[in-house]
Protein backbone atom coordinates (compact mmCIF):
# COMPACT_ATOMS: atom_id res chain seq x y z
CA UNK A 1 0.00 0.00 0.00
CA UNK A 2 1.59 3.31 -0.94
CA UNK A 3 1.33 5.63 1.98
CA UNK A 4 2.18 9.59 1.58
CA UNK A 5 3.62 10.99 4.61
CA UNK A 6 4.86 14.70 4.75
CA UNK A 7 8.27 15.36 4.69
CA UNK A 8 11.01 17.52 3.64
CA UNK A 9 14.15 15.53 2.97
CA UNK A 10 17.15 16.68 3.37
CA UNK A 11 18.38 19.38 5.46
CA UNK A 12 20.11 20.83 2.99
CA UNK A 13 18.51 21.13 -0.80
CA UNK A 14 18.28 24.01 -3.07
CA UNK A 15 15.75 26.87 -2.63
CA UNK A 16 13.55 26.15 -5.24
CA UNK A 17 13.00 22.35 -4.41
CA UNK A 18 10.02 20.88 -5.29
CA UNK A 19 7.25 19.25 -2.77
CA UNK A 20 6.82 15.91 -2.89
CA UNK A 21 9.90 14.53 -4.21
CA UNK A 22 11.22 12.84 -1.31
CA UNK A 23 9.76 9.56 0.65
CA UNK A 24 8.25 9.19 3.70
CA UNK A 25 12.23 8.12 4.61
CA UNK A 26 13.14 11.27 4.03
CA UNK A 27 15.11 10.09 0.51
CA UNK A 28 14.44 10.73 -3.36
CA UNK A 29 11.05 8.53 -4.00
CA UNK A 30 10.19 8.39 -7.87
CA UNK A 31 7.96 5.70 -8.02
CA UNK A 32 4.32 5.70 -6.89
CA UNK A 33 5.29 3.14 -4.24
CA UNK A 34 8.04 3.80 -2.27
CA UNK A 35 8.58 -0.09 -2.24
CA UNK A 36 9.48 0.39 -5.53
CA UNK A 37 12.14 2.34 -5.30
CA UNK A 38 13.67 -0.29 -2.97
CA UNK A 39 12.86 -3.04 -5.70
CA UNK A 40 15.04 -1.56 -8.09
CA UNK A 41 18.21 -1.62 -5.68
CA UNK A 42 17.55 -5.26 -5.11
CA UNK A 43 17.44 -6.33 -9.08
CA UNK A 44 20.86 -3.81 -9.39
CA UNK A 45 22.54 -5.79 -6.79
CA UNK A 46 21.56 -8.76 -7.69
CA UNK A 47 22.63 -8.53 -10.96
CA UNK A 48 25.77 -7.37 -9.58
CA UNK A 49 25.96 -10.46 -7.23
CA UNK A 50 25.15 -12.73 -10.72
CA UNK A 51 28.12 -10.88 -12.87
CA UNK A 52 30.43 -11.74 -9.70
CA UNK A 53 29.80 -14.83 -10.12
CA UNK A 54 30.27 -15.02 -14.11
CA UNK A 55 33.70 -13.94 -13.18
CA UNK A 56 34.40 -16.23 -10.81
CA UNK A 57 33.35 -19.19 -13.18
CA UNK A 58 35.29 -17.83 -15.91
CA UNK A 59 38.25 -17.61 -13.73
CA UNK A 60 37.61 -21.36 -12.20
CA UNK A 61 37.00 -22.39 -16.05
CA UNK A 62 40.35 -21.01 -16.60
CA UNK A 63 39.41 -18.51 -19.77
CA UNK A 64 41.75 -16.17 -20.28
CA UNK A 65 39.38 -12.92 -21.55
CA UNK A 66 41.33 -10.05 -22.43
CA UNK A 67 39.83 -6.65 -21.18
CA UNK A 68 37.99 -5.65 -24.15
CA UNK A 69 36.23 -9.67 -24.62
CA UNK A 70 35.61 -9.15 -20.74
CA UNK A 71 33.58 -5.60 -21.11
CA UNK A 72 31.97 -6.69 -24.32
CA UNK A 73 30.73 -9.63 -22.22
CA UNK A 74 29.93 -7.74 -19.02
CA UNK A 75 27.49 -5.12 -21.26
CA UNK A 76 26.06 -7.88 -23.05
CA UNK A 77 25.02 -9.25 -19.92
CA UNK A 78 23.85 -5.81 -18.75
CA UNK A 79 21.58 -5.17 -21.89
CA UNK A 80 20.30 -8.41 -21.95
CA UNK A 81 19.14 -8.14 -18.30
CA UNK A 82 17.60 -4.78 -18.00
CA UNK A 83 16.54 -4.58 -21.59
CA UNK A 84 12.76 -4.70 -20.71
CA UNK A 85 13.58 -1.02 -18.86
CA UNK A 86 14.54 0.57 -22.56
CA UNK A 87 11.79 2.62 -23.75
CA UNK A 88 11.50 0.96 -27.61
CA UNK A 89 11.62 -2.63 -26.30
CA UNK A 90 9.08 -1.86 -23.15
CA UNK A 91 6.23 -2.68 -25.15
CA UNK A 92 7.92 -6.48 -26.63
CA UNK A 93 7.83 -8.03 -23.30
CA UNK B 1 34.75 1.35 -18.83
CA UNK B 2 36.20 0.57 -15.41
CA UNK B 3 39.52 2.19 -14.98
CA UNK B 4 42.42 0.37 -12.87
CA UNK B 5 44.49 3.44 -11.17
CA UNK B 6 47.75 3.47 -12.60
CA UNK B 7 49.75 5.27 -9.60
CA UNK B 8 51.20 3.52 -6.97
CA UNK B 9 49.21 4.65 -3.72
CA UNK B 10 45.69 2.59 -5.73
CA UNK B 11 44.47 0.10 -3.43
CA UNK B 12 44.75 -3.64 -4.70
CA UNK B 13 42.07 -5.15 -5.61
CA UNK B 14 40.77 -8.82 -5.23
CA UNK B 15 39.24 -10.49 -8.04
CA UNK B 16 35.59 -10.28 -6.28
CA UNK B 17 35.97 -6.37 -5.78
CA UNK B 18 37.16 -5.96 -9.14
CA UNK B 19 34.43 -7.82 -10.44
CA UNK B 20 31.91 -5.40 -8.35
CA UNK B 21 33.42 -2.28 -9.20
CA UNK B 22 33.42 -3.47 -13.20
CA UNK B 23 29.72 -3.87 -12.68
CA UNK B 24 29.40 -1.09 -10.98
CA UNK B 25 31.39 0.85 -14.24
CA UNK B 26 29.01 -1.05 -16.68
CA UNK B 27 25.77 -0.12 -14.97
CA UNK B 28 26.65 3.51 -14.54
CA UNK B 29 27.39 3.47 -18.47
CA UNK B 30 24.28 2.03 -19.30
CA UNK B 31 22.35 4.50 -17.24
CA UNK B 32 23.97 7.70 -18.44
CA UNK B 33 24.22 6.48 -22.37
CA UNK B 34 21.15 4.12 -22.88
CA UNK B 35 18.83 5.07 -20.02
CA UNK B 36 19.36 8.74 -20.52
CA UNK B 37 18.90 8.49 -24.38
CA UNK B 38 15.69 7.20 -23.35
CA UNK B 39 14.77 10.05 -20.84
CA UNK B 40 15.16 12.70 -23.91
CA UNK B 41 13.08 10.50 -25.74
CA UNK B 42 10.78 10.34 -23.51
CA UNK B 43 10.84 13.81 -22.69
CA UNK B 44 10.32 14.68 -26.54
CA UNK B 45 7.58 12.47 -26.99
CA UNK B 46 5.49 12.78 -23.62
CA UNK B 47 7.01 15.10 -21.09
CA UNK B 48 7.34 18.00 -22.99
CA UNK B 49 3.99 17.83 -24.98
CA UNK B 50 1.99 17.36 -21.76
CA UNK B 51 3.29 20.26 -20.21
CA UNK B 52 2.85 22.62 -23.43
CA UNK B 53 -0.33 21.28 -23.47
CA UNK B 54 -0.94 22.08 -20.29
CA UNK B 55 0.51 25.57 -19.96
CA UNK B 56 0.42 26.43 -23.71
CA UNK B 57 4.47 26.96 -23.99
CA UNK B 58 7.06 23.99 -23.87
CA UNK B 59 9.35 23.76 -20.62
CA UNK B 60 11.52 26.35 -20.43
CA UNK B 61 13.37 26.51 -17.59
CA UNK B 62 15.20 23.35 -15.96
CA UNK B 63 12.73 23.33 -13.21
CA UNK B 64 10.12 23.29 -15.67
CA UNK B 65 12.05 20.11 -16.99
CA UNK B 66 11.94 19.02 -13.97
CA UNK B 67 8.61 19.43 -13.67
CA UNK B 68 7.37 17.90 -16.87
CA UNK B 69 9.44 15.08 -16.37
CA UNK B 70 8.43 14.07 -12.97
CA UNK B 71 6.61 10.65 -12.80
CA UNK B 72 7.34 10.06 -16.25
CA UNK B 73 8.55 6.01 -16.56
CA UNK B 74 11.29 6.52 -18.05
CA UNK B 75 12.47 9.54 -15.45
CA UNK B 76 11.26 7.23 -12.85
CA UNK B 77 13.99 3.94 -14.05
CA UNK B 78 16.77 6.62 -14.85
CA UNK B 79 16.24 8.19 -11.67
CA UNK B 80 16.00 5.45 -9.25
CA UNK B 81 19.10 2.99 -10.72
CA UNK B 82 21.38 6.11 -11.28
CA UNK B 83 20.47 6.46 -7.10
CA UNK B 84 21.23 3.23 -6.50
CA UNK B 85 24.64 2.98 -8.60
CA UNK B 86 25.75 5.94 -6.55
CA UNK B 87 25.31 3.83 -3.30
CA UNK B 88 27.19 1.12 -5.03
CA UNK B 89 30.00 3.14 -6.35
CA UNK B 90 30.57 4.00 -2.95
CA UNK B 91 29.89 0.55 -1.29
CA UNK B 92 32.83 -0.76 -3.82
CA UNK B 93 35.00 1.50 -2.93
CA UNK B 94 34.55 1.72 0.45
CA UNK B 95 34.77 -1.85 1.42
CA UNK B 96 38.18 -1.97 -0.79
CA UNK B 97 39.64 0.71 1.42
CA UNK B 98 38.44 -0.89 4.91
CA UNK B 99 40.84 -4.12 4.08
CA UNK B 100 43.53 -2.58 2.09
CA UNK B 101 44.08 0.91 4.70
CA UNK B 102 47.09 -0.56 6.90
CA UNK B 103 48.91 -1.37 3.67
CA UNK B 104 48.46 2.70 2.54
CA UNK B 105 49.63 3.88 5.39
CA UNK B 106 52.76 2.27 5.45
CA UNK B 107 52.66 3.28 2.27
CA UNK B 108 52.91 6.10 2.46
CA UNK B 109 55.02 6.47 5.32
CA UNK B 110 57.45 4.70 3.36
CA UNK B 111 57.77 7.97 0.63
CA UNK B 112 57.32 10.64 3.65
CA UNK B 113 60.57 11.73 2.75
CA UNK B 114 60.48 13.00 -1.08
CA UNK B 115 59.56 16.36 -2.44
CA UNK B 116 56.27 17.78 -1.44
CA UNK B 117 54.86 18.55 1.84
CA UNK B 118 51.54 18.59 3.69
CA UNK B 119 50.18 21.60 5.98
CA UNK B 120 47.52 20.74 8.37
CA UNK B 121 45.94 23.18 10.33
CA UNK B 122 43.86 21.33 13.16
CA UNK B 123 41.99 24.93 14.04
CA UNK B 124 40.56 25.51 11.21
CA UNK B 125 36.85 25.63 11.40
CA UNK B 126 35.62 22.93 8.55
CA UNK B 127 32.53 24.11 6.46
CA UNK B 128 29.33 22.57 6.80
CA UNK B 129 29.22 21.47 3.29
CA UNK B 130 32.53 19.21 3.85
CA UNK B 131 31.49 17.67 6.40
CA UNK B 132 28.06 17.61 7.18
CA UNK B 133 26.63 17.00 4.00
CA UNK B 134 27.27 13.34 2.54
CA UNK B 135 28.32 15.15 -1.03
CA UNK B 136 27.75 12.93 -3.73
CA UNK B 137 25.79 10.07 -1.40
CA UNK B 138 29.77 9.20 -0.14
CA UNK B 139 29.20 7.92 3.51
CA UNK B 140 31.15 10.29 6.13
CA UNK B 141 31.62 12.92 3.49
CA UNK B 142 35.10 14.29 2.95
CA UNK B 143 35.78 14.07 6.75
CA UNK B 144 35.69 10.07 6.79
CA UNK B 145 38.34 8.77 9.02
CA UNK B 146 39.22 11.90 10.03
CA UNK B 147 42.80 12.44 9.62
CA UNK B 148 43.41 9.10 8.34
CA UNK B 149 43.93 7.90 4.68
CA UNK B 150 40.27 6.49 4.66
CA UNK B 151 38.51 9.13 2.52
CA UNK B 152 40.93 10.04 -0.14
CA UNK B 153 41.08 6.71 -0.61
CA UNK B 154 37.42 5.70 -0.54
CA UNK B 155 37.17 9.10 -3.11
CA UNK B 156 40.49 7.84 -5.36
CA UNK B 157 38.98 4.17 -5.75
CA UNK B 158 35.15 5.51 -5.82
CA UNK B 159 36.21 7.96 -8.66
CA UNK B 160 37.93 5.53 -10.79
CA UNK B 161 34.68 3.52 -10.47
CA UNK B 162 32.24 6.77 -10.94
CA UNK B 163 34.30 7.65 -14.16
CA UNK B 164 33.98 5.15 -16.28
CA UNK B 165 37.40 5.85 -17.47
CA UNK B 166 36.21 9.29 -19.05
CA UNK B 167 38.19 10.99 -16.62
CA UNK B 168 42.07 9.10 -17.67
CA UNK B 169 44.19 6.11 -15.85
CA UNK B 170 44.75 8.74 -12.80
CA UNK B 171 41.39 10.15 -12.48
CA UNK B 172 43.39 13.48 -14.34
CA UNK B 173 41.86 14.09 -17.50
CA UNK B 174 40.14 17.46 -16.28
CA UNK B 175 43.41 19.06 -15.18
CA UNK B 176 45.19 17.57 -18.50
CA UNK B 177 42.70 19.25 -21.02
CA UNK B 178 42.52 22.60 -19.23
CA UNK B 179 46.57 22.44 -18.66
CA UNK B 180 46.91 21.83 -22.27
CA UNK B 181 44.15 24.58 -23.39
CA UNK B 182 45.67 27.08 -21.26
CA UNK B 183 48.98 26.48 -22.69
CA UNK B 184 47.81 26.39 -25.98
CA UNK B 185 45.89 29.14 -25.98
CA UNK B 186 48.46 31.42 -24.24
CA UNK B 187 51.46 30.29 -25.45
CA UNK B 188 53.42 33.23 -24.01
CA UNK B 189 51.84 32.70 -20.33
CA UNK B 190 54.57 30.53 -18.11
CA UNK B 191 53.18 30.65 -14.05
CA UNK B 192 55.86 30.20 -11.57
CA UNK B 193 53.22 30.21 -9.03
CA UNK B 194 50.19 28.18 -9.40
CA UNK B 195 47.32 27.35 -6.64
CA UNK B 196 44.90 25.01 -6.84
CA UNK B 197 41.40 25.41 -4.37
CA UNK B 198 39.28 22.87 -3.45
CA UNK B 199 41.94 20.10 -4.77
CA UNK B 200 40.73 16.83 -2.95
CA UNK B 201 43.19 14.52 -3.88
CA UNK B 202 44.99 16.53 -6.10
CA UNK B 203 43.99 14.39 -8.97
CA UNK B 204 43.48 17.13 -11.12
CA UNK B 205 46.69 19.31 -9.43
CA UNK B 206 49.55 16.99 -10.94
CA UNK B 207 49.07 18.25 -13.95
CA UNK B 208 49.61 21.84 -14.03
CA UNK B 209 53.11 20.44 -11.85
CA UNK B 210 53.68 18.17 -15.50
CA UNK B 211 52.59 21.21 -17.93
CA UNK B 212 54.51 23.79 -16.02
CA UNK B 213 57.48 21.75 -14.52
CA UNK B 214 59.57 24.78 -13.34
CA UNK B 215 56.42 26.09 -11.38
CA UNK B 216 55.67 25.99 -7.65
CA UNK B 217 52.45 24.18 -7.26
CA UNK B 218 50.26 24.90 -3.94
CA UNK B 219 47.15 22.93 -3.71
CA UNK B 220 44.63 23.51 -0.39
CA UNK B 221 41.58 21.95 0.75
CA UNK B 222 39.53 21.92 3.88
CA UNK B 223 39.40 18.30 4.19
CA UNK B 224 42.73 16.83 6.36
CA UNK B 225 42.60 13.66 4.92
CA UNK B 226 41.81 13.78 1.63
CA UNK B 227 45.16 15.71 2.01
CA UNK B 228 47.51 13.85 3.63
CA UNK B 229 46.28 10.81 0.65
CA UNK B 230 46.98 13.93 -2.06
CA UNK B 231 50.23 14.27 -0.75
CA UNK B 232 51.67 10.74 -0.14
CA UNK B 233 49.91 10.26 -3.79
CA UNK B 234 51.65 13.06 -5.17
CA UNK B 235 54.91 12.41 -4.07
CA UNK B 236 54.58 8.33 -5.40
CA UNK B 237 54.56 9.73 -9.33
CA UNK B 238 57.27 12.23 -8.33
CA UNK B 239 55.12 14.98 -8.22
CA UNK B 240 56.69 18.09 -5.77
CA UNK B 241 53.89 19.37 -4.65
CA UNK B 242 53.17 21.83 -1.64
CA UNK B 243 49.10 21.00 0.25
CA UNK B 244 47.95 22.86 2.83
CA UNK B 245 44.75 22.74 5.21
CA UNK B 246 42.75 25.76 3.99
CA UNK B 247 39.63 27.21 3.17
CA UNK B 248 39.30 28.71 -0.62
CA UNK B 249 36.91 31.69 0.85
CA UNK B 250 39.86 32.51 3.86
CA UNK B 251 42.76 31.77 1.96
CA UNK B 252 46.50 31.66 4.33
CA UNK B 253 48.52 33.84 1.08
CA UNK B 254 50.11 37.51 0.88
CA UNK B 255 48.39 39.25 -1.95
CA UNK B 256 49.54 39.26 -5.31
CA UNK B 257 51.25 35.55 -4.67
CA UNK B 258 50.06 33.54 -7.52
CA UNK B 259 50.43 33.44 -11.56
CA UNK B 260 47.31 30.52 -11.91
CA UNK B 261 44.52 30.13 -9.48
CA UNK B 262 42.81 26.97 -10.86
CA UNK B 263 39.76 24.55 -9.67
CA UNK B 264 37.94 21.84 -10.88
CA UNK B 265 34.56 20.66 -10.53
CA UNK B 266 34.73 22.47 -6.45
CA UNK B 267 32.41 25.84 -7.07
CA UNK B 268 29.16 23.63 -7.16
CA UNK B 269 29.68 22.09 -3.65
CA UNK B 270 30.32 25.67 -2.09
CA UNK B 271 27.54 27.82 -0.64
CA UNK B 272 26.86 31.19 -2.44
CA UNK B 273 28.21 32.92 0.37
CA UNK B 274 31.49 30.91 -0.05
CA UNK B 275 31.22 30.94 -3.10
CA UNK B 276 31.65 34.60 -3.81
CA UNK B 277 34.31 35.09 -0.72
CA UNK B 278 36.94 32.56 -2.35
CA UNK B 279 36.13 34.73 -6.21
CA UNK B 280 37.45 37.52 -4.16
CA UNK B 281 39.79 35.62 -2.49
CA UNK B 282 41.21 34.58 -5.89
CA UNK B 283 41.58 38.16 -7.13
CA UNK B 284 43.60 39.39 -3.95
CA UNK B 285 46.33 36.47 -4.12
CA UNK B 286 46.67 37.16 -7.86
CA UNK B 287 49.29 38.55 -9.42
CA UNK B 288 48.87 41.78 -11.66
CA UNK B 289 49.02 40.07 -14.94
CA UNK B 290 47.82 36.43 -13.43
CA UNK B 291 45.06 34.00 -14.27
CA UNK B 292 42.14 32.74 -12.84
CA UNK B 293 40.91 29.30 -14.21
CA UNK B 294 37.63 27.21 -13.26
CA UNK B 295 36.35 24.25 -14.60
CA UNK B 296 32.97 23.15 -13.57
CA UNK B 297 29.59 22.59 -14.62
CA UNK B 298 27.91 24.74 -17.83
CA UNK B 299 25.48 27.85 -16.51
CA UNK B 300 22.01 27.45 -16.67
CA UNK B 301 21.31 30.86 -18.88
CA UNK B 302 23.48 28.93 -21.13
CA UNK B 303 21.84 25.61 -21.72
CA UNK B 304 18.54 24.65 -22.75
CA UNK B 305 15.78 23.50 -20.35
CA UNK B 306 16.02 19.76 -21.04
CA UNK B 307 20.18 19.60 -20.66
CA UNK B 308 20.23 22.16 -18.04
CA UNK B 309 17.70 19.66 -16.02
CA UNK B 310 19.89 16.96 -16.62
CA UNK B 311 22.57 18.09 -14.72
CA UNK B 312 20.77 19.86 -11.99
CA UNK B 313 19.45 16.58 -11.31
CA UNK B 314 22.18 15.70 -8.95
CA UNK B 315 21.08 18.71 -7.06
CA UNK B 316 18.50 17.01 -5.18
CA UNK B 317 18.86 13.31 -5.94
CA UNK B 318 22.82 12.80 -5.46
CA UNK B 319 22.99 15.10 -2.37
CA UNK B 320 24.50 18.11 -4.32
CA UNK B 321 22.68 20.98 -2.48
CA UNK B 322 24.57 23.80 -3.95
CA UNK B 323 24.98 22.22 -7.73
CA UNK B 324 21.85 24.06 -8.80
CA UNK B 325 21.95 27.26 -7.52
CA UNK B 326 25.40 27.22 -8.71
CA UNK B 327 24.22 26.61 -11.94
CA UNK B 328 21.83 29.13 -11.86
CA UNK B 329 24.41 32.03 -11.45
CA UNK B 330 26.60 33.64 -14.05
CA UNK B 331 30.32 33.03 -14.55
CA UNK B 332 31.02 36.31 -15.99
CA UNK B 333 29.12 37.74 -13.08
CA UNK B 334 31.12 35.84 -10.21
CA UNK B 335 34.16 36.54 -11.43
CA UNK B 336 33.05 40.61 -11.85
CA UNK B 337 31.42 40.27 -8.41
CA UNK B 338 35.36 39.36 -7.12
CA UNK B 339 36.72 42.42 -8.69
CA UNK B 340 37.79 41.15 -12.54
CA UNK B 341 36.86 43.40 -15.56
CA UNK B 342 34.58 42.17 -17.25
CA UNK B 343 35.85 42.73 -20.30
CA UNK B 344 38.57 40.15 -19.10
CA UNK B 345 36.11 37.27 -18.88
CA UNK B 346 36.78 34.19 -21.03
CA UNK B 347 34.98 30.90 -21.46
CA UNK B 348 35.29 27.78 -23.69
CA UNK B 349 34.21 24.14 -24.07
CA UNK B 350 37.56 21.48 -24.89
CA UNK B 351 37.28 17.87 -25.95
CA UNK B 352 38.68 15.48 -23.00
CA UNK B 353 42.63 15.76 -24.26
CA UNK B 354 42.64 11.89 -22.90
CA UNK B 355 39.80 10.52 -25.29
CA UNK B 356 40.30 12.81 -28.29
CA UNK B 357 43.97 13.94 -28.33
CA UNK B 358 46.05 16.79 -28.34
CA UNK B 359 45.29 17.59 -31.35
CA UNK B 360 41.72 18.16 -30.78
CA UNK B 361 42.61 20.42 -28.39
CA UNK B 362 44.27 22.16 -30.67
CA UNK B 363 41.46 22.29 -32.89
CA UNK B 364 39.34 23.74 -30.10
CA UNK B 365 41.68 26.12 -29.70
CA UNK B 366 41.53 27.32 -33.48
CA UNK B 367 38.15 27.09 -33.78
CA UNK B 368 36.49 28.74 -30.55
CA UNK B 369 33.09 28.37 -31.64
CA UNK B 370 33.42 24.50 -32.46
CA UNK B 371 31.71 23.18 -29.40
CA UNK B 372 28.76 24.40 -28.02
CA UNK B 373 28.31 25.22 -24.59
CA UNK B 374 24.62 24.21 -25.09
CA UNK B 375 24.96 20.30 -25.61
CA UNK B 376 24.57 17.34 -24.19
CA UNK B 377 28.06 16.19 -24.31
CA UNK B 378 28.81 19.94 -22.13
CA UNK B 379 29.73 18.60 -19.06
CA UNK B 380 27.74 15.59 -19.27
CA UNK B 381 29.67 12.42 -17.84
CA UNK B 382 28.85 10.09 -20.95
CA UNK B 383 29.88 9.72 -24.34
CA UNK B 384 31.56 12.36 -26.20
CA UNK B 385 32.35 13.98 -23.09
CA UNK B 386 33.79 17.74 -23.06
CA UNK B 387 34.96 19.70 -20.34
CA UNK B 388 33.63 23.80 -19.47
CA UNK B 389 36.23 25.84 -18.56
CA UNK B 390 35.95 29.80 -17.65
CA UNK B 391 37.59 32.56 -16.13
CA UNK B 392 39.53 35.80 -16.26
CA UNK B 393 43.26 37.50 -16.07
CA UNK B 394 43.96 40.01 -13.52
CA UNK B 395 44.69 43.24 -14.89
Amino acid sequence: MSVKTENLGPAFKPDDTPKEIYGPDGKPQFFDDPGMDRYVAVVMNMAQEMWVQEERLMALEGLKASEADREAKLKEFIDRIFAPLREQGSDDI
Amino acid sequence: MGVELQHPMKPELTAEEAARGRFVSGIRAFILNDLAGDLRTAYDKRAAPAFARDKGRPPETSNEAHQALRGDPAFNIYSAMRVQAQKMVWHASGDVVARDIERLEAEAVRVAGQPGSVKLNSDLDIPRNVDAIEVHLMPGSYTRGGESLEAGAVYDQGLAVFSMGLMGANLDDIGLSMAAYVKGKFPDFKPQNILDTGCTIGHNTLPWKQTYPDAKVEAIDAAAGGLRYASARAKMQGQDVNFAQMSADALDYPDDSFDLVFSSMFLHELSKKARAAAFKEAYRVLKPGGLLLHMELPPNDQMNAFDGFYLDWDSWYNSEPFYKGYRDESPPALCEAGGFGADDYFQFVVPSVGIYGEEAVEQAIADEGAHAVDSETTGRLAEGIMWFGFGAWKR
